[in-house]
C-alpha cells in the first residue's frame, strides 16, 4: 500500500463500514436525493450522456458489439453540433487505442471503448498508454471472447488487461455507470496519477437495458471535473518526445513511477468519490460496497451487472433467515486489499461469482477468486472460499441460482470447509 | 407477490424497428406514469440492421421492482403485438404464452382470419384476438437508428403505427389507462384512433 494510503485506511474503512446495509447509489433511487432531469438510459446512454458532460475532445471508434451504441450517440451529438469533439474512426482496435493515445499525449480528454474480441485485439497498446502516462478513458462492454463468440457478457475480455496499469472497475447500473465515467476521468487526470482508466459495464445487461438515470446539471459536473492539465503534452511549437526506447538499466525506474502513480490512486479515489457525493448528493463508498453485510455470516462476492439481481435474491434469502449479504468492490484495479481484507476478515464463508474463466489458474475457478485468496492470506482465522461459476457465455444469473449459492454458503459457514474451490453454476457434476 | 404483465411484439428488421420498438415504449411511459415499474427493450439477438428479417420488443410492467430485468426474453408473456401480420405464417408468435393472454395484430383483417395462424394449443389459452389497421391509421413507418443497440431514441416516441398499435394493446388488455396512452405518444390521434377503432373477438 501506498504510504499516503495507509494514513487514510481507518478512514476509509469506517466510511464503508457506515454504508453497511445501505442500498447504493442507482439501486434504489427513490430514496436518493439526486436533483437532476430523470431518464430511462441503458449503460451506453448513460457514459454517451457523461462523456458530453465533461466534454471529451477526441473519440475514436471502431464497431463492435455491445459497445457500439455509445459511440453511436457520441457521433449523432457531434454531427448535431452538441458535442465540439473530434471524432476519429480507426482501422480496427490496435489503430484506434494509438489514436486515443496520440490525442492523450497532445493534452486531449480522449475517449475511446471496445468490447471482448476487439479489447484483445488493441492488447498491445495498453501498456504505452499507461506507460506514457495518458490518461486515456475507454469504455469496455463486456462480450465473450471466441469460444463462445456470443454476444453475451463475460469479464475475460477486461480482465485479462488487468496488469496493464489501467485504472480499473464495473457498474452495476446505468446510473453507476454515468457516475464512474465523471469520477474516472477525474481519479485518471489527477496530477498524482496520471493513468489511463477502463470504464466497464457487463455487454447486454447494463450496456442494453434501459433503467432510470439522473442526468445532473451541467454547472454540477463542470465543479466536480475540470479542465485536463497535462504537463509536457505533444506540441509543435515545444517540440519533446514520449516513450523513448531505453536502455535495460533504465527501465525499473519507469516501473517503478508506474506503480507509485497506481498505488497513489487509493487516496485520489476516496477524494474523487467524497467529492462527487458532496456534490452530487449519492452516497458511494470509494472501494467497496456492502449490501446487508450488518450481521452475514457468509456473502457473494460479485464485481459487475450480476450484484444487481444478487441484491434481489439477497432480500428473499434474508427473509428466510439466512445471514447473506453481498460485497461489490468498484474497483478492480488498484485492488483494495487491506480494505477487503478487513470486511472479509468478519465472515465465515465467502462465494466469489466469476463470470470469467481462469483456465488452468490456481483452485481452477476465475480471476477474481485469485485476488480474493491473496487478500485473505493477511488474515490469521481463514474464512471459508469458494467461487460460483456462473454467468458464462452472458447467461443470465437467476434468482434461483443465487439460492443454490447461499444454501452451500450457508453450509460452508456451519461446517467451515466446502467440497469444492468451484462450484458450475447448473452443473451439478463439475 | 408482484404481479408483473409482459409484452413481446413482433416487427420487422429496419422497416419496424423503430414503430416496434415505440409499441412498448408508449406503454411503458404511460405504465411508468401510472406509478407502474417499466422496462422496455430489444431482442439482444435478433439483429435489426437485416431488412424485413423478424425483430422482437419487450416490455415489462409491474407493480414491484423488476428482479428478472437481465433475463434476455419474455420466456412467458401475457400480451402479444403483431406489427407485420405476414410474420404469423411462419412463426408461432404466441409460444409461451400464458393463460388469458392477448395477441393484437396490426392488419384490415377480422380477427376471426387470423386466428386460424394461431396453433391449437397457443389458442385455448388466448382471452382475445383483435385487429387494428395501424398501418391504415398511421401510414407513417419511421425509419431511425438512433434507439438501436442500446442507444437512446432521439427521435419522438409514437409517431407513425407503433403509436396505434399501442393505443389498440391499451384498449385490449386494459392494462393501462386511454389517457396515459395518449399522452405517452407523440402523435395522440394515432393512439386514440388506435384505441377506439380496434377490432375485438373475446374468446373466453
Amino acid at each position: 500500500m501506498a504510504e499516503q494510503y495507509k494514513d487514510k485506511k481507518e478512514e476509509i474503512l469506517k466510511e464503508t463500514v457506515k454504508m453497511t446495509g445501505y442500498e447504493d447509489a442507482g439501486f434504489d433511487w427513490k430514496s436518493e436525493k439526486r436533483v437532476g432531469a430523470t431518464k430511462f438510459l441503458t449503460g451506453l446512454g448513460a457514459v454517451a450522456h457523461a462523456l458530453k458532460m465533461a466534454d471529451i475532445d477526441v473519440a475514436s471508434s471502431y464497431p463492435i458489439r455491445p459497445y457500439t451504441g455509445a459511440m453511436m450517440m457520441l457521433s449523432q451529438m457531434a454531427a448535431r453540433g452538441e458535442l465540439d469533439v473530434e471524432f476519429v474512426h480507426g482501422e480496427g482496435e490496435h489503430g484506434q487505442l494509438g489514436i486515443a493515445h496520440g490525442a492523450s499525449a497532445a493534452g486531449a480528454r480522449a475517449f475511446t471503448g471496445s468490447s471482448g474480441v476487439g479489447v484483445m485485439y488493441a492488447m498491445e497498446v495498453y501498456s504505452p498508454i499507461s506507460g506514457g502516462r495518458c490518461p486515456v478513458q475507454m469504455l469496455i462492454g463486456n462480450r465473450t471472447l471466441d469460444p463462445p463468440g456470443d454476444f453475451g457478457s463475460e469479464h475475460t475480455d477486461a480482465l485479462s488487461t488487468r496488469d496493464q496499469c489501467w485504472i480499473m472497475g464495473w457498474a452495476h447500473t446505468p446510473q453507476e455507470a454515468f457516475d464512474n465515467t465523471l469520477m474516472y476521468y477525474r481519479i485518471g487526470e489527477d496530477p498524482r496519477v496520471y493513468l489511463p482508466q477502463m470504464n466497464c459495464q457487463d455487454g447486454y445487461f447494463i450496456t442494453h437495458i434501459p433503467m432510470k438515470v439522473v442526468v445532473p446539471t451541467q454547472e454540477k459536473v463542470d465543479k466536480f471535473l475540470p479542465p485536463l492539465s497535462f504537463p509536457d503534452a505533444l506540441d509543435p511549437l515545444n517540440p519533446l518526445g514520449h516513450g523513448p526506447q531505453l536502455f535495460p538499466g533504465q527501465g525499473h525506474v519507469l516501473e517503478a513511477t508506474r506503480v507509485n502513480a497506481m498505488m497513489g490512486a487509493f487516496p485520489v479515489i476516496d477524494e474523487v468519490v467524497q467529492s462527487f457525493n458532496s456534490i452530487f448528493e449519492t452516497n458511494y463508498s470509494p472501494f467497496v460496497d456492502l449490501y446487508r453485510c450488518e450481521d452475514a455470516e457468509y456473502v457473494l462476492f460479485i464485481s459487475g451487472g450480476h450484484a444487481y439481481t444478487a441484491k434481489f435474491a439477497i432480500n428473499h434469502m434474508r427473509e428466510k433467515g439466512m445471514k447473506i449479504g453481498l460485497v461489490r468492490p468498484r474497483f478492480i484495479r488498484p485492488w483494495a486489499t487491506d480494505v477487503l481484507a478487513d470486511i472479509l476478515s468478519k465472515f465465515k464463508a465467502i462465494g466469489v461469482v466469476e463470470t470469467n474463466n481462469a483456465f488452468g489458474a490456481a483452485r481452477q475457478a476465475g480471476i477474481l477468486t485469485l485476488e480474493v485468496a491473496t487478500t485473505l492470506y493477511q488474515i490469521p482465522n481463514k474464512p471459508v472460499l469458494t467461487a460460483f461459476m456462473g454467468g458464462l457465455g452472458g447467461e443470465v444469473i437467476r434468482l434461483d441460482e443465487f439460492y443454490y449459492m447461499g444454501d452451500v454458503l450457508a453450509k460452508a459457514a456451519k461446517e467451515g470447509k466446502t467440497e469444492r474451490t468451484a462450484y458450475w453454476i447448473g452443473f451439478h457434476n463439475i | 407477490m408482484a404481479k408483473t404483465t409482459e409484452i413481446t411484439v413482433w416487427a420487422t428488421g429496419v422497416v419496424q424497428d423503430k414503430e416496434g420498438r415505440d409499441v412498448c415504449l408508449v406503454l411503458t411511459e404511460a405504465a411508468f406514469s401510472e406509478g407502474f415499474f417499466t422496462q422496455a427493450f430489444d431482442n439482444y439477438v435478433d439483429l435489426p440492421d437485416r431488412i424485413n428479417v423478424q425483430v422482437r420488443k419487450y416490455a415489462r410492467i409491474s407493480d414491484a421492482e423488476i428482479e428478472n430485468k437481465f433475463e434476455y426474453e419474455n420466456h412467458r408473456p401475457n400480451i402479444i403485438g403483431v406489427a407485420e401480420a405476414t410474420i404469423m405464417k411462419g412463426i408461432n408468435v404466441c409460444k409461451g404464452l400464458q393463460d388469458g393472454g392477448y395477441l393484437i395484430i396490426n392488419s384490415t383483417k377480422a380477427p376471426e382470419d387470423l386466428l386460424k395462424y394461431v396453433p391449437e394449443k397457443e389458442r385455448k389459452r388466448l382471452k382475445a384476438i383483435a385487429c387494428v389497421d395501424a398501418l391504415g391509421i398511421a401510414p407513417e413507418q419511421l425509419i431511425d437508428y438512433s434507439g438501436a443497440e442500446g442507444a437512446e431514441d432521439v427521435s419522438a416516441i409514437g409517431l407513425g403505427l407503433g403509436a396505434a398499435m399501442a393505443g389498440a394493446i391499451a384498449a385490449v388488455s386494459g392494462l393501462v389507462k386511454k389517457e396515459s396512452v395518449l399522452g405517452a405518444a407523440a402523435n395522440r390521434t394515432a393512439a386514440k384512433r388506435g384505441y377506439d377503432e380496434v377490432k375485438i373477438k373475446v374468446l373466453k
